[in-house]
């Protein structure tokens, strides 16, 4: 486990929490693309917060479930685990 | 208010996923033939609770009949449902191509009588295994009432009039009827039934303190209504959807009318007071002939509630002979539910599905594991009976007081 969260790790995650498969690859791609395009909904990123947080022990900030874009959503928990470190 | 050209509503495809065939053709198929599907109870996790017979699917894959997000997101009941609704849209005729030109004409309207129960028990074990921060968000919709119509509408892209009725057994009866309002009222098609997953250990151990539970470990003996060795019923999974729509709009685009739905009562008359449903039900049976405009005469088939339990069989039948009189000795009444179980507000349902079945091949399928009938009806034993049914009245009584009476017309009539 890197310290960073990485697409592939976040695409893993999409595929734990929600049931929704989309390649490494594809995520890269459509990086600035809406979660909704990949099919993702709220409840879906609100659980892919929760298991980051139990993953790493600590608090994702609040913004991060409100994430529009893997982008975002990226950008703002390793912002998280960067100062929490 | 009654409209100068009131809509009648049609059945126009059916969606089956029941103990006796996972799919429409095979649970005919074996409706027909009298086949009894009752067994022991496997499902992980129940096999030393005190329930011993059930009617389970065992041959249903939820990975190959739903997207994998369903898996996930859903419990078992809206598996069910989604692959349910599925077939009832294909034999209807109606691809994801025509919803999506006028995708505000379709509702949805389901029945539940207990929800995700599975789904649900599994995310209270994380809550009080490790804690409130691994229950999944999920969680939140997957074991409500409502999911399977939440659920269906949003993945077919329906957003017309959806419901959820709960309201016991009978429920299943009321959502075709609800839907048949909406009908009426000016929608075009209603995706309409129920389907239930009770049998995961947390749902089985809340109906274990239902009296009315069969306990009896032989499957050829646990469900025998309308005999004196009646001893409760035996519960099931599955269910069935139905494609409800405009009759008119429905031959005009093509589509076979399998029947009509013409009239619709329910009464309430309490938890457990089954001499009581006597009143209820021959007055539920009354108000959906009233509103057929359908003399008791003309109903050439009762599909029977058939609980399994003395009182309330003695009771039905009463029901039946309160509101035909002569007729009631001499109407077939079948109960085809005695070989799959009964899946709470599905049950019904699949009886619905079955009287249009019927309807369609001209026979009146058996009622499985019954003989002996020791009340005055003619109940349809051992062997199917060929018929020409054009009226079917189908009954249904929860649990907790509901009574359902539904009047169901022969496509061509």
């Amino acid at each position: 486990m890197s310290d960073r969260i990485t697409v592939e790790e976040l695409s893993e995650l999409m595929k734990k929490a929600a049931g929704v498969t989309v390649a490494p690859e594809e995520l890269q791609r459509g990086y600035d693309s809406g979660f909704d395009t990949f099919g993702i909904d709220s409840l879906g990123l609100l659980g892919i917060v929760g298991e980051l947080e139990n993953r790493y022990g600590t608090p994702m900030p609040p913004d991060a479930e409100r994430s529009k874009s893997p982008r975002q959503f990226l950008d703002q928990v390793n912002g998280a685990l960067l100062a929490g470190a | 208010m009654s409209e100068p050209y009131p809509r009648r509503v049609a059945v126009t495809g059916i969606g089956v996923v029941a103990p006796n065939g996972n799919g429409t053709d095979a649970f005919w198929k074996s409706t027909e033939a009298g086949l009894s599907v009752l067994g022991r109870v496997t499902r992980e996790g129940c096999e030393h609770l005190p329930l011993r017979v059930a009617g389970e699917i065992r041959d249903f894959e939820a990975a190959t009949a739903v997207e994998e997000r369903y898996l996930v997101q859903t419990d078992r009941f809206t598996h069910f449902a989604l692959a349910a609704a599925d077939r009832a849209l294909d034999d209807a005729g109606l691809g994801r191509a025509d919803t999506d030109e006028a995708p505000f004409s379709v509702g949805v309207v389901t029945a539940a009588g207990s929800g995700g129960g599975e789904f649900g028990q599994r995310e209270l074990q994380q809550l009080w295994g490790k804690g409130s921060r691994f229950v999944g968000p999920y969680q939140s919709i997957a074991w409500f009432y409502a999911a399977s119509t939440g659920q269906i509408s949003i993945r077919r892209g329906f957003k017309g009039p959806c419901g959820v009725v709960a309201s016991d057994e009978a429920g299943g009866l009321d959502a075709l009827a609800h839907a048949a309002r909406a009908v009426r009222r000016g929608t075009d098609v209603l995706v309409a039934g129920s389907t239930e997953a009770p049998l995961a250990p947390y749902s089985v151990v809340c109906q274990l303190g239902y009296p009315e539970l069969s306990t009896e470990e032989d499957p050829t003996r646990a469900y025998r209504p309308f005999t004196s060795a009646a001893c409760g019923f035996v519960p099931a999974e599955g269910g069935a959807m139905l494609v409800v729509e405009d009759e008119g709009s429905a031959r005009e685009r093509g589509a076979e009318v399998r029947a009509r739905i013409a009239g619709h009562a329910a009464t309430f008359t309490g938890a457990g007071r089954w001499e009581r449903s006597r009143e209820g039900l021959a007055h539920a049976i009354r108000g959906a002939l009233a509103e057929a405009r359908c003399a008791p005469e003309e109903i050439d088939v009762v599909f029977a509630d058939a609980l399994g339990v003395p009182e309330a069989d003695r009771a039905e039948a009463l029901a039946i002979a309160d509101v035909f009189g002569a007729h009631g000795r001499r109407v077939p009444v079948t109960a085809p539910k005695t070989g799959i179980g009964r899946g709470y507000g599905a049950a019904p349902v699949l009886d619905v599905a079955a009287a249009v079945l019927a309807m369609r091949h001209g026979v009146i399928p058996p009622t499985p594991n019954v003989f002996d009938v020791c009340h005055d009806l003619d109940l349809v034993t051992g062997a199917a009976r060929a018929a020409e049914p054009r009226t079917a009245l189908v009954l249904s009584r929860g649990l907790m007081g509901s009574n359902s009476a539904l009047v169901l017309r022969h496509g061509a009539a």
